[in-house]
């Protein structure tokens, strides 16, 4: 069972993602302040850590910046009330892997943690889904013996889909990955490129591996 | 083409300025004023010299007309020589009023022997060659003791010499004002001209929307100071209010988006917990998706706030507008092939302007978005990017859409705006004012208009030199 470290002082919003967290399989432990979450985070036995941005004692942005310079590589998922973008990109500069926006969907937050914890795995050369398999090398990908013929775009989304299998990944961490891009597109814009792909990935008869996760996103396998 | 800017009318002409009116009436009243000033000198002087003219003939002729008659010739020429050649001239006829002797050659009968001096016209009555440049005589005879008549003239010249150097003095004395005086009047006029074409400027831009902007006021603390003073503080009141009523609304936005996305989360967690086949689960995804959209465009309104409230340009860099172009192209394509619809694609190379490109990106978005949204099925959408002049390029959005009004083009980048056709089109209608955002944290200039029966939205930039090949 993954262990998380939530480093959050409002209640609320603590209790929700610890909770949030559980429904997922995930345990999580909870400390109020920067300081004690600086020193929380130094043990080897947590997985990822949600930090709030704006802390009492220490706020978040530095405490990341001494994670990071005492060579603790735990992947951290940012949570702020700033939607500044450029509060984004200073929360990632400083060492965040992820950034999350208040007040968030609870799901989403639980999706990103997913991400976080997968994200350790070591480098693979070839990912395989099921009787889906994709060659990061060569770029080709095959389901069964079939090559699928697959555009730039449709091949990244494939590869994103695929590092996270059996995992729920939601339209914006989706546009995110894949296109590199924050804003809100219109839902069907990222429901149109899984269709395409889909068309691709299942021929007729075979069962879709890409599964709609009602009012999230999309599963594979 | 309908530019969002408002338009712009020709400058007033010069004489409108209130300095030009003064100075114009001044003048008319100076001309008025020194000409009755003079006149009247003129009037009072030559009423003077013509009596003088004529108490001194009767003076002459007094002394004269008892004179020896020996020794009258000698007198006569010494009259005539004491003056001027053409000054004075005299005459004596005989009872019967035929000519003697003399310059004068006749006598007129509006002239009364013994009376009192008449003025003539020279020519009436002088010897030809005599007093060659005398118009006008003053003239007066007597009978003298032999009984015969004689008849002394005196010009008029000196007369008409004094009303010329008061017309002189006139003619200087307007040309020495008026001349300078008005061409003072237009050099002063500059500078409150620049100063109401900065004002010009300065309103401008405030029109455009940048409500930060104030008018200039310069040290002199003039009149049109005070004006743009009060001005200013009128725009104070108003970025005040305006920021209030912009403030309140993303107040509601920011303060429901929390209890909003409570209720979003309970309703998944409940929907989550649903058996597959709950008559319920589509009631409460439906509910889930109304949140989804309520949370979108409070999002979308934050996100124009936060647009407008960035106005440092941090993270900008040179991008390559084709490649966004090409970009969001790729995007897109999809959905617009959903809607069996062409996205077009235009672009020249080497075209690199200053921005954030994420910003950018989501500018171009938007209008592409919004352009496949509103064009029927089976219709055409075409981005293009090109360079209009040496330093501009334009970024351009056509679709074979329904079109914009002329109406309405300027109202669609305002928020919540959505046009009398797109009722029944989903959509927050926020799209456009981020749109309108980003453009005027980057200085782009947007338009709209018509084009080939849809809609055409284009941007303009300053291009930068292009990138150095990667």
């Amino acid at each position: 069972m993954p262990h998380v470290l939530v480093i959050e002082d409002d209640e609320i919003t603590a209790r929700e993602i610890v909770l949030e967290l559980a429904t997922h399989g995930i345990s999580a432990n909870r400390v109020h302040n920067g300081s004690d979450g600086l020193m929380a985070a130094q043990e080897p036995h947590y997985d990822a850590i949600t930090l709030d941005l704006m802390l009492p004692g220490m706020d978040g942005l530095s405490l990341v910046k001494q994670l990071r310079e005492r060579g603790i590589t735990t992947p951290v998922l940012m949570i702020s009330a700033l939607g500044d973008v450029d509060e984004r990109v200073r929360g990632l500069r400083a060492g965040g892997d992820d950034y999350l926006t208040k007040p968030f969907a609870p799901d989403e937050m639980a999706a990103r943690i997913e991400v976080l914890l997968r994200r350790q795995q070591p480098a693979q050369t070839r990912l395989r889904v099921g009787d889906l398999e994709l060659d990061l090398i060569t770029h080709v990908a095959r389901r069964g013996g079939r090559e699928l013929s697959l555009l730039p775009t449709e091949y990244r989304l494939l590869e994103f889909l695929m590092r996270y299998p059996g995992q729920v990944l939601t339209r914006a961490m989706i546009f995110e990955s894949v296109w590199g891009l924050r804003f809100d597109p219109g839902t069907n814009l990222i429901d149109v490129h899984i269709a395409r792909l889909r068309r691709k990935v299942d021929a007729e008869g075979e069962t879709s591996l890409i599964r709609t996760v009602r009012g999230s996103g999309y599963r594979l396998g | 083409m309908d530019n969002v800017s408002p338009s712009r009318r020709e400058p007033s002409p010069h004489w409108r300025a209130t300095t030009s009116r003064l100075l114009l009436g001044y003048g008319v009243f100076f001309v008025i004023w020194g000409t009755l000033l003079l006149g009247s000198i003129y009037w009072e002087t030559t009423q003077y010299l013509a009596l003088r003219t004529d108490r001194d003939l009767t003076h002459q002729i007094d002394h004269l007309r008892h004179v020896d008659r020996a020794h009258l010739a000698a007198m006569l020429d010494d009259y005539i020589a004491l003056e001027d050649t053409s000054y004075n001239a005299w005459g004596l006829f005989d009872a019967q009023g035929h000519w003697i002797n003399g310059d004068i050659a006749r006598l007129p009968p509006a002239l009364k022997i013994d009376g009192s001096p008449i003025r003539i016209e020279a020519r009436d009555i002088i010897r030809q060659q005599a007093l060659p440049n005398v118009d006008q005589l003053h003239l007066i005879a007597a009978h003298i003791d032999d009984g015969n008549v004689l008849a002394l003239a005196h010009t008029t010249g000196v007369t008409a010499h004094v009303g010329s150097i008061i017309k002189h003095a006139l003619w200087w004395g307007l040309s020495f004002t008026l001349v300078p005086g008005l061409l003072g009047g237009l050099i002063l006029n500059i500078g409150p001209r620049r100063r109401i074409r900065q004002i010009k400027a300065a309103t401008q831009a405030i029109v455009r929307g940048d409500l930060r902007k104030r008018l200039p006021i310069s040290k002199r603390d003039d009149e049109v100071d005070r004006l743009a003073m009060i001005v200013n503080d009128m725009l104070d009141q108003i970025e005040r209010l305006m920021g209030e009523v912009k403030g309140v609304c993303d107040n509601i936005a920011h303060d429901l988006r929390t209890p909003l996305t409570r209720l979003r989360s309970q309703l998944y967690r409940v929907q989550q917990q649903m058996r597959e086949n709950d008559p319920h689960q589509a009631l409460v995804e439906c509910c889930v998706g109304d949140i989804d959209d309520v949370l979108g465009r409070f999002r979308a309104l934050l996100r124009i706030s936060e647009l407008e409230d960035r106005r440092r340009r941090e993270g900008f860099v040179a991008v390559d507008l084709g490649e966004t172009l090409q970009h969001v192209h790729e995007l897109y394509a999809p959905l617009a092939e959903d809607k069996q619809q062409v996205l077009e694609l235009h672009i020249e190379p080497g075209l690199v302007a200053q921005a954030d490109p994420d910003l950018l990106f989501e500018a171009i978005s938007n209008l592409v978005a919004n352009a496949i949204k509103f064009t029927p099925n089976g219709g055409t959408v075409a981005m293009s990017a090109v360079r209009v002049a040496s330093e501009r390029a334009r970024i351009e959005v056509a679709d074979s859409g329904p079109g914009i009004p002329a109406e309405e083009r300027h109202a669609i980048w305002q928020r919540f705006y959505r046009g009398e056709g797109s009722r029944e089109t989903t959509g927050h209608g926020l799209g456009l004012s981020i749109v309108a955002a980003i453009a005027k944290l980057h200085d782009f200039e947007l338009s709209i208009d018509g084009g080939e029966g849809g809609a055409r939205i284009g941007m303009e930039c300053a291009l930068n030199a292009p990138l150095p090949p990667t």
